[in-house]
C-alpha cells in the first residue's frame, strides 16, 4: 500500500506538471471545454436488467442539454460529456468507481448510480471528498440512516410510507380481507414488514401471507391458496420477473380479487407486453409520477423519451432520474461548480421538477407524497392520493 | 376447499409436469454432451437463453409463431453445436487421451468463462431488459384444472422431444452407438463405433435440445441475458440425481425434481425452494453418489 501510494504521488506530480504545461495555452478558450459528469451503472451482472430506464434517461438529458448549447454553469454554457463505468452490479465496485471519478478522472459533477445499496455505499465517499450527489433510484428506510449533507433522496416510495398509504387506500376502497405475498429482496420485504401491522391496525384481515425467493419459477401453489382465500385485495410485493409470473398465473387460475396491487414492474412498459393488456388492466402499482399538465415539462419528458427509445419511460425510475438532473441543473446554474455552494443550495431550496415541487429536509424529499398509479386503458394514471391524482381507482374485473 | 384439496388437485400435478418436462429436455442436452465427451458444459443454460431470445425476436419482429419457429431454432442450435464441435472440440478431444482427461477438468473453467462472456455479450446486444411476449395465453379448463395454452404446448412438445430422443437412443443404430460411447467409451472404439461421429451427434443434440427448451420457456416466462443460469443449475441437479451420462434415469430425475419443487413448495414455503432442491441434490450425492436411479449390474 505504502509503495503504491508513493508511486501514485510521483505519478500524480508528474502528471500534474504535464497537464499543467498542456493546459496553460488552452486557458484562453477554457469556457469551451466540456463539462465532465461521472457515474457508475450496473451494465453487467444481475441488476443490469433494472438500470436501463435510468441510464436511458441520463442519455436523453445529455442529448437535450447539448442540443440547447450545453449546461448553464453560472451563466456560461458548457457542453456535457459522461464518464461512466460499469459497477458489475456490485456496490463495492461502485465505491471504487466514485473514488476514481473524483480523484483520478477529476470529473466536474457526479450523477447517481442505480439502486438503494449503491446510493448507501457511495455516501461515505461523497462525505470524504465533500462532493454532493443528487440521488434518485434509492428507496429504503435505511436511507434515513445516511448522514445528511452530500446525498439526497427525492423518492417518496419509502417502504414505511408505502405501508401506511397503501392501507389508507385499501380502507378508502372498503377492502376487508387481503392476501400478502412478498419477494424476500430488501425493498419488498421491508414493505411487507411495515404493511402487515398497518393492515391489522386498520382491521383488514390477512387471510394468506407468504414470502418467496427471487428465483421463483412457478407460483401455482401460492396462487391457488390466494384464490382459495377469496380476498378483496391481493398485495403482491414482487420484483419485475415475479410480478409477471404472478399476473400470468393469477390469470390462469382466475383469481377474482378486485384490488390487485403488484409492487415493482407494472410501471415499466415491458409488463403489459409480457402479460397482455387485459391482464395488466387495473393493476395498481408504486409510482409517484405521471405526465400531468400541472407538472411543467412532464408531458414533454414522456414524449421525448418515447421518441428516442420507442417505449414509455418508467414512471418511477426514469422520472426520478430526470428529477435529480433538474435539481442538479438548477444548483449549477446558480452556483457554478462550487461544491459547497451546491450542497447548501440543494439542502435549502425548493425545486420545480417534472414531479412537482421537491424540497429536502436532511436526506429526504418532504413534499412529494407517497403515491400509487393504476394501469387504465393501456396508460398509467395516478390514483392515490387525491391531492395529485389524475385518475380514479377502478376495481379489476377480470384478467 | 381445503389445503389438502389444493394439494390433491390436478393443478399442482400439471405444474409439476410442465416444470419436470422442461427440466428433462434441458438436462438431456447437458447429459448427452457430458456423456459422450466428458465435457461439463456450465454454459448450457445460456443456450436456453439464446433459444428464448431467438423465439422472442422471431415472434416480435417477424410475427412467427414460436411453435413454427421451434424446429428451426432447434436446428440452428444443433448446427451451431456441430460447428462448435468440428471447429474446437474435435481437435481438443483428439490430441490424445492425456489431453482429453485434462479437458474434463478444464472444461468446467472453460465453459464458465464462455458463460460469462455469452451473458455479457447478450446484455450488450439484446440490452439487459427483460423481454417477453404473449402467445397461446387463452385458458383451457380440464375438470377443476385451468391451464394456459402455452403451458399445455410446452408440456406436449418437451415431452414429445424427450420421448423422440429416448426412442432414438434406444432403437436406432446411431442411438445405440451413442449409448455405447457413453457407457464404455474405449470398448465402443475397439468394436468399431465411429466415436467422432457419435461425439458430433452428441453435440448436435446437446445444443439443439436446450435451444428448443429455450423456445418453449420463452412462451412461459421472461428472458433476460441472465435467465439461463437457473437452468444450468437445474440441469446439473437432474443429471446428478439421474447419474451422469445416464439418459433414461435423467428423464425420471427431471420429473422428480419438478415434483419436489412444486409439492415441496406447497407443503413448506416458497422460501425453502432452494433448500429443498439443493438438499435433495447434496443428499443424493452423499447417499447415492452415482445417481439414485443407478442400474443394477453397472460398474
Amino acid at each position: 500500500m505504502k509503495t503504491s501510494s508513493t508511486r501514485r504521488t510521483i505519478i500524480k506530480a508528474a502528471a500534474g506538471t504535464a497537464v499543467g504545461s498542456i493546459l496553460v495555452p488552452r486557458a484562453a478558450w477554457a469556457q469551451e471545454a466540456p463539462l465532465r459528469l461521472g457515474f457508475s451503472m450496473s451494465r453487467t451482472g444481475p441488476l443490469a436488467v433494472a438500470t436501463v430506464s435510468q441510464s436511458n434517461t441520463y442519455e436523453l438529458w445529455r442529448e437535450q442539454v447539448n442540443a440547447r448549447g450545453g449546461m448553464d454553469v453560472a451563466g456560461r454554457k458548457r457542453k456535457v460529456e459522461f464518464v461512466s463505468y460499469d459497477d458489475q452490479s456490485k456496490p463495492d465496485q461502485a465505491v471504487r468507481v466514485y473514488e476514481k471519478l473524483i480523484t483520478d478522472d477529476k470529473v466536474d459533477l457526479l450523477l447517481a448510480p442505480w439502486g438503494t445499496p449503491f446510493h448507501i455505499a457511495i455516501a461515505p465517499v461523497l462525505e470524504k471528498y465533500r462532493f454532493p450527489v443528487v440521488g434518485n433510484t434509492a428507496a429504503s428506510v435505511n436511507v434515513r440512516k445516511v448522514k445528511p449533507g452530500y446525498i439526497w433522496f427525492p423518492t417518496s416510495a419509502i417502504p414505511d410510507r408505502i405501508g401506511t398509504e397503501l392501507t389508507a387506500m385499501l380502507v378508502e376502497n372498503k377492502v376487508k380481507t387481503a392476501a400478502v405475498i412478498a419477494n424476500v429482496l430488501p425493498f419488498t420485504k421491508e414493505i411487507k414488514n411495515f404493511l402487515e401491522p398497518e393492515l391489522r391496525k386498520a382491521g383488514i384481515e390477512i387471510r394468506f401471507t407468504t414470502e418467496y425467493p427471487p428465483d421463483i419459477k412457478d407460483m401455482t401453489s401460492i396462487v391457488a391458496q390466494i384464490k382459495q382465500a377469496g380476498v378483496d385485495a391481493v398485495l403482491a410485493l414482487s420484483y419485475p420477473g415475479d410480478s409477471i409470473l404472478y399476473a400470468r398465473q393469477a390469470k390462469e387460475l382466475g383469481v377474482g380479487s378486485p384490488f390487485q396491487f403488484v409492487a415493482v414492474g407494472p410501471s415499466e412498459p415491458f409488463f403489459a407486453k409480457a402479460v397482455g393488456n387485459t391482464a395488466a388492466e387495473h393493476i395498481v402499482t408504486i409510482a409517484h409520477w405521471s405526465p400531468r399538465p400541472e407538472w411543467k415539462g412532464s408531458q414533454e419528458f414522456e414524449q421525448d423519451y418515447i421518441r428516442k427509445f420507442g417505449q414509455e419511460p418508467d414512471y418511477l425510475n426514469s422520472a426520478l432520474a430526470w428529477v435529480s438532473l433538474q435539481i442538479l441543473e438548477a444548483a449549477v446554474s446558480r452556483n457554478g461548480l462550487d461544491k459547497e455552494k451546491i450542497r447548501q443550495f440543494v439542502s435549502s431550496e425548493t425545486f420545480d421538477t417534472i414531479n412537482g415541487k421537491v424540497k429536502f429536509d436532511g436526506v429526504q424529499n418532504v413534499i412529494t407524497p407517497t403515491a400509487f398509479v393504476q394501469i387504465q386503458q393501456q396508460g398509467i394514471k395516478l390514483v392515490w392520493p387525491k391531492s395529485i391524482a389524475n385518475g380514479t381507482y377502478v376495481p379489476k374485473s377480470g384478467w | 376447499m381445503g389445503f389438502l384439496d389444493i394439494l390433491l388437485s390436478g393443478q399442482l400435478l400439471f405444474a409439476a409436469l410442465v416444470t419436470g418436462a422442461l427440466y428433462a429436455l434441458v438436462a438431456l442436452g447437458l447429459n448427452l454432451v457430458y456423456g459422450t465427451m466428458r465435457v461439463l458444459n456450465v454454459a448450457h443454460g445460456d443456450l436456453v437463453m439464446l433459444g428464448a431470445y431467438a423465439a422472442f425476436y422471431a415472434f416480435s419482429m417477424a410475427g412467427w409463431s414460436p411453435l413454427l419457429a421451434a424446429p428451426l431454432i432447434a436446428a440452428i442450435g444443433g448446427l451451431a453445436g456441430y460447428a462448435l464441435y468440428t471447429s474446437v472440440f474435435r481437435r481438443l478431444l483428439d490430441v490424445g487421451a492425456l489431453n482429453a482427461t485434462r479437458l474434463e477438468g478444464n472444461s468446467l473453467l472453460l465453459f464458465f468463462g464462455i458463460s460469462i462472456l455469452v451473458q455479457n455479450v447478450a446484455a450488450a446486444v439484446f440490452t439487459p431488459n427483460n423481454q417477453g411476449y404473449q402467445y397461446l395465453s387463452e385458458i383451457h379448463q380440464l375438470g377443476t384444472v385451468s391451464m394456459t395454452g402455452n403451458r399445455i404446448a410446452a408440456l406436449l412438445i418437451a415431452g414429445a422431444a424427450c420421448a423422440a430422443i429416448a426412442v432414438f437412443l434406444g432403437r436406432s443404430v446411431s442411438g445405440l452407438a451413442l449409448r455405447a460411447v457413453i457407457e464404455r467409451r474405449e470398448a465402443a472404439y475397439v468394436v468399431g463405433v465411429n466415436v467422432d461421429r457419435v461425439q458430433a451427434m452428441g453435440f448436435v443434440l446437446g445444443c439443439g435440445a436446450p435451444a428448443l427448451g429455450g423456445v418453449l420457456i420463452s412462451m412461459l416466462e421472461q428472458c433476460s441475458p441472465f435467465s439461463g443460469f437457473p437452468f444450468t443449475i437445474a440441469g446439473f441437479i437432474v443429471i446428478i440425481l439421474g447419474g451422469l451420462g445416464n439418459i433414461g434415469a435423467g428423464l425420471a430425475a427431471a420429473l422428480l425434481l419438478g415434483a419436489i419443487e412444486t409439492y415441496g413448495v406447497a407443503l413448506t414455503s416458497a422460501n425453502l425452494r432452494s433448500v429443498l432442491l439443493y438438499g435433495v441434490f447434496v443428499g443424493s450425492l452423499l447417499v447415492f453418489p452415482r445417481g439414485i436411479f443407478l442400474r443394477r449390474g453397472r460398474t
